[in-house]
């Protein structure tokens, strides 16, 4: 039973250039009042997999600017791919457990939105799966 | 549809089995007595209360053909009830188990039964003529930790089990004397006892309900992260499809036909899966109406209050006055669904109606509308 990749050994520096031209290309989105492209883009070859903090830092960092950039919440979930639903719920968790108040209150906003559509199950997904963390 | 009869027969039930003729029912109410009822006119009688187990009851199960009740508990031991004349006689079966045994199931043959425990052991207990006794074979090996389900293949050989180190495996049981050489083994593998057939790595949380689809070519298990999980062709190319749905995780799954799958759990209402012409599954609905329609809140009352005391902060520190109060949910079962078991009449292949029972104490007996699509 083939597993899913879970044994992809990529250079952590890859994953750390890999996430600045991310940076980088969500900044010119934003700049072009492109928030939901933006948000793609950061959620986009997250690196779910690796147990280094260096670079789940660096892309949580990129996926913070996205998320709040982020004006009309309901139009946002309209057009993002319910492929993202998972792993967006987790980066909500984890801005919840910043303490930030603007943070909070935006990812609060997202999560109640999120919730009405992807479900409970959404919510659970990103509690019980403690192997891909963000 | 909704259920087509409910009745209340404890505070909580652990699990439950029905007789062969399906007049009586076997249950555990979460404690270390059986209870067996019987349906007498338009009432349920309670028939027989065994006290032998010293624990809860975790499993039981009600052998078809044979007649035969098993039962384990957490106290680590097993009982083999038979019926003479009006009164259950107990057989210990001496599983050697040193932690608790969580889940129960005969065999098709009815000449095995498979016990899966805390002690990360599956017990495969067979009938030893000579000695007038059980005997209990263990799977020590592979499991990482407690198994919570176990399911036997129609062929009798094959058992899968579910674990909380989240993997579903597939294992041969396969004992001398007691299995037949010729038992459509496809691979030589399968004439080992213990032999590890396949390890299915797809779930990181824990696992639950394992069940083989009727003719065997398709294994179905839940993970505690509202997935449910579909395997093709186990023994020899296994294919998977992961099916992630909105709602909360499923505790039990029973297939009814070999394309329509229940799976019932902690949203208290049974949820339908099916499969398509080209074999791929999904989530269809809710079985009991009842429930979607009558809650205007979006999740259900118990969880609106909570979300609404939640994104009330948001508002800075307002209170939110209009979070509505909490309101019993109108559905069947009022907790969590933990054990669905089929009722087959004679040689049905398609479960056409089935139970289910929960935390709540209630069983409810369930039918499948013919139109709702049956396939094959």
């Amino acid at each position: 039973m083939a597993a899913e990749g879970f044994l992809e050994v990529e250079n952590l520096e890859a994953i750390i250039t890999r996430i600045e031209q991310k940076s980088r290309k969500i900044e010119s989105l934003l700049k072009q009042s492109k928030p939901v492209e933006a948000l793609k883009t950061a959620l986009e070859g997250s690196p779910l997999k690796t147990r280094d903090e260096r670079c789940k830092s660096a892309n949580w960092i990129v996926v913070h600017r996205a998320i709040m950039a982020i004006k009309d919440v309901d139009g946002m979930l309209a057009s993002l791919d319910p492929e993202y639903y998972d792993i967006l719920m987790k980066y909500l968790y984890r801005g919840l457990a910043t303490g930030d108040r603007p943070t909070c209150d935006q990812c609060l906003r997202i999560h109640e939105k999120l919730t009405e559509r992807a479900g409970l199950g959404c919510i659970l997904r990103s509690l019980a799966d403690t192997v891909n963390t963000v | 549809m909704a259920a087509v009869a409910v009745h209340q027969f404890a505070q909580c039930i652990t699990c439950h089995a029905w007789s062969p003729d399906r007049t009586m029912v076997a249950f555990c109410p979460n404690n270390n007595e059986l209870h067996i009822y019987k349906f007498i006119k338009d009432r349920w009688e309670k028939l027989h209360v065994l006290y032998k187990h010293d624990q809860i009851i975790s499993g039981i199960d009600w052998s078809m053909r044979s007649n035969k009740i098993v039962t384990v508990s957490h106290d680590r031991n097993s009982y083999v009830w038979n019926q003479e004349a009006s009164e259950w006689v107990p057989t210990l079966v001496i599983l050697r188990l040193n932690r608790a045994a969580l889940c129960v199931q005969w065999s098709p043959k009815e000449n095995k039964f498979a016990v899966g425990s805390g002690a990360k052991t599956v017990c495969v207990c067979y009938y030893e003529q000579e000695n007038n006794w059980w005997v209990s074979k263990l799977i020590r090996k592979k499991h990482n930790s407690s198994v919570t389900g176990v399911a036997w293949h129609p062929n009798n050989i094959l058992l899968a089990t579910t674990s909380t180190d989240g993997k579903c495996r597939v294992f041969s049981t396969f004992i001398k004397g007691v299995d037949p050489r010729d038992s459509g083994a496809s691979s030589s593998n399968e004439l080992k006892f213990g032999e590890q057939i396949a390890q299915l790595d797809l779930s990181f949380t824990w696992a639950f309900g394992v069940k083989w689809s009727p003719n065997g070519n398709t294994l179905a298990y839940a993970g505690h992260n509202s997935m449910i999980y579909f395997i093709e062709d186990v023994e020899s190319s296994p294919s998977a499809q992961t099916v992630a749905f909105r709602d909360l995780p499923l505790r039990d799954v029973l297939f009814v036909s070999e394309r329509m799958l229940i799976g019932v759990g902690f949203d208290c209402n049974p949820l339908v899966f099916a499969a398509d012409e080209t074999g791929l599954w999904s989530f269809v609905k809710f079985l009991d109406e009842k429930k979607t329609a009558q809650s205007s809140s979006k999740y259900g009352s118990q969880f609106s209050e909570a979300f609404g005391k939640l994104y009330g902060q948001s508002k800075h520190g307002a209170s939110n006055d209009a979070v509505e109060p909490s309101r019993p949910r109108g559905g069947v079962h009022e907790n969590c669904i933990t054990c669905i078991v089929p009722l087959r009449k004679g040689g049905e292949t398609v479960v056409k109606r089935f139970s289910t029972s929960g935390l709540d104490g209630k069983l409810a007996i369930w039918e499948l509308d013919d139109y709702i699509d049956l396939p094959q």
